[in-house]
């Protein structure tokens, strides 16, 4: 999973392999044994590259790896991105037909009778040179709206949130396709060999009613499973199993390996399978595993300027923003894709009440995040994007006083930075009830294709073979968004 | 379709060693086919909506004919008019094929072998997997002397003329470990060691295996290897992922593998026991194969949506696992690459789309079947309730109080109930409550998140001792349910009363109700939630609006009885404070009563049982009395204790056999249409069940439905589910199976690397009446398989995938092998077949931290005692979170159809491996026997422990380094007792403490090594 390398059948200089100190297997030699040029001239333009196909990327990348803040439950794009003034006038009035369109409804307000418009409550204002227009609810988003694109005008098929989310990560409503970031293990590889490729954090959830998540969203579907994200978790170890047992020591952990590679390599002499040798890297790999995850986790070594960039909430493992601060310390290791899910923005009542809670919990850290990568010089190469798996009705759900607002696919709104996307532009628009896309739709497969795009990657060429049919993450749609790249 | 058949010349397809020379002569299966169909068939193949210029060239007769441009894509033996040859050579971007923007362009040597192919007369050959298998004849080879069976034939066949030999024989001591892991999962103990390595019979090996295939771990093996197929998980995946009991259904593939149940019956049973002649319970159990997809209870799920998605699974993993069939494909539009066409996978799914379902919660139809593996606990459950009951049913002394009983009830007055008038309604989020003229409250207007009514009214009467309160409906109710919802349902989260004296208010008091009981309660929302005092969550009664819309009563008896001399105000509070929105009581009207809670029971006796209490005992006919008896003794036994027993009893016994998951077809058949794009909603004409004309025709006299479908996949003459099925079994044993592609037999998959072999497996099948265990017993006792993986390096880098078979099989263990080997040398295995699923060890907060929603979420409720050791087939299968120690080893999340698992090699494994307290209590465990069992010396105990994981003994050279390890280590634990205690308190099983604690700890360390070995984790 971490190396895809060393399932290829590698036969390395034995001499050269295990003629090592007592310290274990040479640096040297494990690198020799990455032999990392093996596979194409095109990896080998990329010295850190680790594993990845052949041909890949297809041409020049703008982002060499992408930060993804998945906001589980659905966001409302009408109170924080998507600002409506014509909302004003037609608050509490009827949602027309002429404009629902017989749009099908979910099973919570299907029996609904009446569909009350209720603007947003927030005021939204102008920020930077761009003059993006964003709610007060993301008072720190305003400091780098000038380094995002909000897309007001994304659109997808489902309705609900398994579905929905399930269609998001993998490009198909039902479960079994690989995850965006299994896609992009198995074709780009690795630019690290001490940690995954594919990394998951999750937030702590603190919203009564959140959506579950499911291994599914980061599986890697009928990819090899070593494509599959890995989670960095927030309690106990951060990798599975990642502690020694009690009662060893660090010599003790370092002699025990070292016998088993000697048996291993004895057996390896006897019976010449290759595998073997890939498994002795394995526990290399695990242990050095055992030094680069608590360094990563520890952020001690944090200026404060950088700590406060991020809010108070930072110090807190397993909240948004000490993830999206771990984030970018991923990134600067070289994990390819990393996923950050926050879960809560499923508000079906008391939007007035939960919206704001969940922004506050997000919008720091996010904003810290876009100005920590541009201020280390890492934006322009990281693709940074902030959204949920549909948008939300304008019209109420239950009582207009203390409204809810119900799944909607029709529009919604999220946004992208860095990574070779166009900075300081809002793209896309939808009719004066934000129920319909009026200009530029953009498609969850043209998300994807967008996303692939910036990783140097045509959508249309990175395929795996299963059940004789060469499937895509974008199945067989997709089209790149031009207009939003740089 | 049928013309194919005609059409084509059937050669025999042979080898796949090395790509066609251009003037090596082409097969059409091995060399072109390839070709077309990676290249060419998306727009000049099966399917019609997206073919070009008129042209098929998966069909002799349209590539031979005039297209559209009046010309002849193939003139067979003549290269230069062939129009084929001439676009795909053309220099002229705009005619070239494949088209820029289609597939991937044609190299020179496939553009070769396409002109040879021509020239040698462009001869078709039929799909190999579409025509049945034929006998072959057994090769003839040069070293006869080699083969043990069949088998061997076709085998060495191929490797002379690769100009390969076999490997010689593996040593017993790697034989007995391969056959122990192929056949039951778990390790050879030292006896079965000793007592092979000592046989001196020739046939010694055979007699071994057989021993294998008679342990009852074969079967829990095998069933193992079905539940990926079967995509068997205890929970229901999707959303919340929310728990199933459907593990009665995977204790009877224990079984049927167990007793050998024929493939063909394995098969009908599964796919259609239900519609057997009748049918037995355990052949309807059979059916949950086709219930284990996953099932939706997200809120805002539209049913059909998901009804249709249910269906669709069904099918897929039909095609999957009987046919490799990639029929799914079908859905949306015509098979690009094999002859199945959209409305013959309608066909195929109108068979499986006739069950009873939903799509929200679907969990109907449901069963209550035994366990065919029951345990000795039901048996023993089964004799004590048999002893009760017929105590119970004994009349002794009973007349006596029978009289007394109907005396009483002859002589009670029941006044029933007074409906209350309402006097004051107040909803505390603005609901409008109006009456009506029965005196009820209807609800309309805001319907708020949250809402408690209000409802005042008064009495006169005293000693008072229940309250009714009916959820009627209305037609302004949305749903025509009971509850205020879209979907008709109302969560009461408490029902509260308190009694006011009209003459003097300051006397008052909160009715404290003791019992409630209500004509209909939805399952987790029973009534006695209204009156626990719990106001937090979602706890509260409900009455499944959303399927039931009827209206629903509840009784609520006080703990005493209230009313004040002089008139009572009675203020009622229905809370609707529980998690759910907009779950008001829509229509609620409320009684009250004085009869007594005992003569309140009376309301529950049938009138005519009344009217014979009444009469005198000798005015009773004998009829009547017998009646009135048989009441009795069901409802108001004086053997109360006795009876309570019983029912705690029946109680336990439901509880360990839930209902499975069955399937069932309607009576009224349901139609089945083409769905445009695979839609649900977008049903296009009307089709009826049938099979894809590609395959031979059901029987005329077959029914159409699932079981005429079932018998028809074992027919004879199926030229796929045979082959598909011994497939497997070769891949489970060697890893790959001749078809690497096991899931797919189509165009688009690779050809068998021994075509004739297949074929007389499949053909061996059907001959030996399906039996399993005998093919298994074939494969595993030729010298094929007998054949040492100890090689060298330079035979695995000539065929790194073993395809020419000239090694034995060598590769990593399956996720449940190798913790269940684990378990089996450290002595910790539990061995108890079937039951309900179990919870090992697991990193805390696994569950949580993915689904922390309060009701639909819990903590993973990790077991204790035997439940830890376990084998792994009994793991609890959590869909959205499997169990670590098997995800990480490669296990499926079985959210579907997996037929082969993928087998990494990653730094997690070790983690787990070395880290896991599994792991390092299992090395403990070990560490425990070799000091108690292994010998007086340390070496015969390193010996003793490196044997059971390994079943041979340590080199020389091993056992230095074992023993200077030990050492080592024996030195740092002396020196460190914490250490040494910290290590040992891994795991919750006991530790021996009579042992030297330093010895075990160090041993432990050597034992932690042994288990990590790739050879520990290896079938070698």
């Amino acid at each position: 999973m971490l190396h895809p390398l060393f399932e290829m059948q590698i036969h390395q200089n034995r001499r050269q392999f295990f003629g090592r100190t007592s310290t274990g297997i040479g640096v040297a030699a494990l690198a020799s044994l990455l032999n990392r040029d093996l596979f194409s001239k095109e990896t080998a333009s990329d010295p850190l590259r680790v594993g990845g196909l052949p041909g890949i990327p297809h041409f020049a990348p703008k982002a060499k790896r992408v930060i993804y803040l998945l906001q589980s439950g659905a966001p409302s794009q009408v109170d924080l991105l998507d600002y409506k003034p014509s909302l004003e006038k037609l608050h509490m009035t009827e949602l027309p037909d002429s404009v629902r369109k017989g749009q099908r409804l979910t099973g919570m307000t299907a029996g609904q009778k009446q569909f009350p418009v209720v603007k947003s409550p927030w005021k939204f204002r102008q920020h930077g040179e761009s003059g993006t227009w964003l709610s007060d609810l993301l008072p720190h988003m305003g400091k780098v709206a000038d380094d995002i694109c909000v897309i007001n005008s994304m659109h997808t098929e489902a309705i609900n949130h398994d579905p929905a989310i399930t269609f998001f990560q993998s490009g198909h409503q039902q479960p079994g396709r690989p995850s965006i970031g299994a896609w992009l293990s198995y074709g780009l590889g690795s630019e690290t060999e001490n940690l995954p490729s594919f990394v998951v954090l999750l937030s702590k959830n603190s919203f009564n009613q959140a959506q579950p998540l499911y291994d599914r969203l980061w599986g890697s579907g009928f990819l090899s499973s070593k494509y599959q994200g890995v989670k960095f978790r927030s309690q106990g170890d951060p990798v599975l199993y990642l502690s020694d047992p009690a009662g060893g020591s660090d010599a003790n952990r370092r002699m025990m390996l070292d016998r088993l590679s000697k048996l291993n390599q004895l057996r390896e002499q006897e019976i010449g399978d290759p595998e073997i040798t890939a498994r002795i890297a394995q526990y290399e790999m695990a242990y050095r595993m055992q030094t680069s995850v608590p360094e990563l986790a520890d952020i001690s070594n944090e200026s404060a300027s950088t700590l406060k960039l991020y809010g108070d909430d930072v110090k807190e493992p397993g909240t948004h923003a000490a993830n999206c601060l771990l984030a970018r310390r991923l990134a600067e290791r070289g994990v390819r894709f990393i996923q950050v899910f926050h879960r809560g923005w499923d508000h079906h009542s008391n939007v007035q009440q939960h919206l704001p809670t969940l922004a506050k919990q997000t919008d720091q850290g996010s904003a810290a995040l876009i100005a920590d990568l541009k201020q280390r010089g890492m934006l322009d190469e990281t693709l940074v994007i902030w959204g949920g798996e549909f948008g939300r009705t304008v019209y109420s759900q239950g009582n207009p006083e203390a409204f809810g607002r119900d799944h909607h696919p029709r529009c919604f709104s999220l946004w992208m930075a860095g990574g070779g996307i166009k900075p300081g532009l809002t793209y896309g628009r939808t009719d004066d009830y934000c129920y319909n896309i009026t200009e530029n739709p953009v498609h969850v497969h043209d998300f994807h294709a967008t996303i692939l795009h910036c990783l140097g990657i045509n959508h249309e060429r990175l395929t795996y073979r299963f059940q004789g049919r060469d499937y895509r993450l974008t199945d067989v749609h997709g089209t790149v968004v031009k207009d939003i790249l740089k | 379709m049928n013309a194919i058949k005609i059409i084509m010349i059937a050669l025999p397809a042979t080898f796949l060693t090395c790509v066609a020379a251009a003037e090596e002569s082409i097969e059409f299966n091995r060399d072109v086919l390839p070709i077309l169909s990676n290249h060419c068939y998306m727009c000049h193949g099966p399917d019609s909506a997206t073919r070009e210029a008129g042209l098929r060239l998966d069909q002799r007769e349209s590539a031979t004919a005039k297209a559209d441009s009046g010309k002849r894509a193939v003139t067979p033996g003549n290269v230069q008019v062939s129009e084929m040859i001439r676009r795909i050579t053309t220099d002229d971007e705009n005619e070239r094929m494949p088209p820029v923007k289609g597939p991937k362009a044609l190299d020179a040597k496939q553009i070769a072998t396409l002109k040879t192919w021509i020239k040698q007369g462009a001869e078709f050959q039929p799909h190999w997997a579409f025509v049945p298998p034929k006998q072959p004849e057994l090769p003839e080879t040069v070293h006869s002397e080699w083969p043990k069976n069949k088998i061997d034939f076709f085998v060495l066949e191929k490797l002379e003329r690769a100009g390969l030999k076999p490997a010689r024989e593996a040593n017993r001591e790697t034989l007995i470990r391969r056959v122990a892991f192929d056949l039951t999962g778990l390790p050879p103990t030292l006896q079965e060691i000793d007592r092979f390595l000592s046989a001196p019979s020739p046939d010694a090996y055979e007699q071994m295996v057989d021993r294998f295939l008679a342990s009852p771990a074969y079967g829990e093996h095998m069933a193992r290897h079905w539940l990926d197929l079967a995509r068997y998980a205890d929970s229901n995946g999707y959303q919340y992922d929310t728990e199933r009991e459907q593990w009665i259904w995977r204790d009877w593939v224990i079984n049927a593998y167990n007793s050998n149940k024929p493939f063909n019956e394995f098969t009908i049973e599964q796919l259609a026991g239900d519609l057997l002649p009748a049918a037995t319970d355990q052949q309807r159990l059979a059916t949950g194969f086709n219930r284990n997809h996953g099932i939706t209870i997200e809120g805002g799920i539209i049913d059909e949506e998901y009804r249709t998605e249910y269906v669709m699974d069904r099918l897929v993993t039909t095609g999957d696992v009987w046919l490799a069939l990639t029929i799914g494909c079908a859905r949306c539009h015509e098979h690009k690459f094999d002859p199945i066409s959209q409305k013959e996978f309608y066909q195929l799914y109108a068979f499986f789309n006739q069950v009873p379902e939903r799509g929200m919660q679907g969990f109907a139809p449901k069963q209550r079947i035994r366990s065919p593996l029951a345990t000795p606990f039901q048996d023993g459950l089964d004799a004590v309730l048999a002893r009760l009951k017929a105590e119970l049913q004994k009349p002794a002394d009973i007349n006596e109080q029978l009289n007394l009983w109907s005396k009483r009830i002859s002589e009670q007055r029941v006044s029933g109930w007074t409906v209350l008038e309402p006097f004051t309604m107040k909803s505390s989020g603005g609901t409008t409550l109006t009456k009506l003229k029965d005196n009820s409250l209807l609800a309309s207007g805001a319907n708020p998140q949250k809402d408690i009514y209000e409802i005042t009214s008064t009495t006169d009467a005293t000693n008072l001792t229940a309250v009714r309160l009916e959820a009627l409906t209305h037609e302004s109710l949305p749903g025509g349910g009971p509850g205020r919802h879209s979907n008709s349902n109302f969560v009461l989260s408490e029902f509260e009363l308190t009694a006011v004296s009209m003459t003097d208010p300051s006397q008052r008091q909160t009715v404290k109700f003791t019992r409630a009981i209500a004509d209909y309660s939805q399952a987790n929302y029973e009534i006695d939630k209204a009156i626990d005092g719990n106001q937090t969550g979602n706890n509260g009664w409900a009455v499944d609006g959303p399927s039931r819309k009827l209206p629903a009563t509840a009784m609520f008896i006080a703990g005493a009885p209230f009313g004040y001399e002089g008139g009572t105000e009675l203020q009622f509070r229905l809370r609707h404070e529980a998690g759910f929105s907009t779950h008001g009581v829509g229509r609620p009207r409320l009684s009250i009563t004085g009869d007594t809670p005992e003569t309140l029971e009376l309301h529950g006796i049938p009138a005519d049982i009344r009217q014979i209490a009444g009469k005198e005992r000798d005015q009773r006919t004998t009829n009547e009395q017998k009646q009135l008896q048989e009441y009795f003794l069901a409802h108001h036994n004086p053997q109360q204790a006795l009876e309570q027993r019983v029912a705690e009893l029946e109680k336990q016994k439901l509880a360990a056999i839930p209902e499975t998951m069955v399937m069932q077809d309607m009576a009224q058949p349901r139609a089945t249409y083409l769905l445009d794009r695979g839609q649900y909603n977008e049903p296009r004409e009307q089709v009826s069940p049938d099979v894809p004309a590609i395959f031979p025709a059901m029987p005329k006299t077959a029914a159409k439905n699932r079981l005429g479908f079932a018998n028809w996949l074992v027919a004879p003459g199926h030229p796929l589910t045979a082959r598909v099925a011994v497939n497997r079994y070769w891949q489970r044993l060697f890893g790959l199976g001749l078809v690497k592609t096991s899931e797919d037999f189509g165009v688009q998959g690779e050809l068998p690397s021994h075509p004739e072999l297949l074929d007389w497996l499949a053909l061996e099948f059907i001959r030996s009446d399906w039996d399993i265990k005998h093919m298994q017993r074939l494969i595993v006792n030729s010298a094929t398989y007998r054949q040492t993986s100890h090689v060298g390096a330079a035979a695995y880098r000539k065929d790194p995938e073993n395809r020419l078979l000239a090694r034995g099989p060598r590769m990593r263990l399956d996720a449940e092998q190798i913790r269940d080997a684990t378990l089996a040398v450290s002595g910790a295995l539990v061995q108890q077949q079937g039951g309900k699923s179990v919870y090992p060890y697991q990193p805390k907060g696994l569950w949580l931290e993915l689904n922390n929603r309060p009701n639909y979420s819990k903590a993973y409720p990790q077991g204790s005692g035997n439940d830890l050791y376990r084998r792994s087939l009994y793991t609890f299968w959590k869909r959205t979170v499997p169990s670590p120690m098997l995800k990480t080893l490669d296990a499926p999340e079985r959210e579907f159809c997996t037929i082969r698992r993928s087998r990494t090699n990653t730094p997690l494994q070790a983690l787990l491996l070395l880290n896991g307290p599994q792991f390092v209590e299992a090395a403990r465990k070990l560490a425990e026997r070799m000091l108690t069992e292994g010998g007086p010396t340390v070496d015969e105990q390193i010996t003793y422990g490196f044997r059971l994981v390994t079943a041979r003994n340590p080199s020389a050279a091993e056992l230095t380094l074992f023993r200077e390890a030990y050492a080592t280590d024996l030195k740092y634990y002396t020196n460190d007792k914490d250490a040494t205690q910290k290590l040992l308190q891994v795991g919750d099983s006991p530790l021996n403490e009579n042992l030297n604690q330093e010895k075990l700890a160090a041993f432990t360390s050597l034992t932690r090594v042994f288990l990590n070995l790739d050879e520990a984790i290896t079938k070698e």
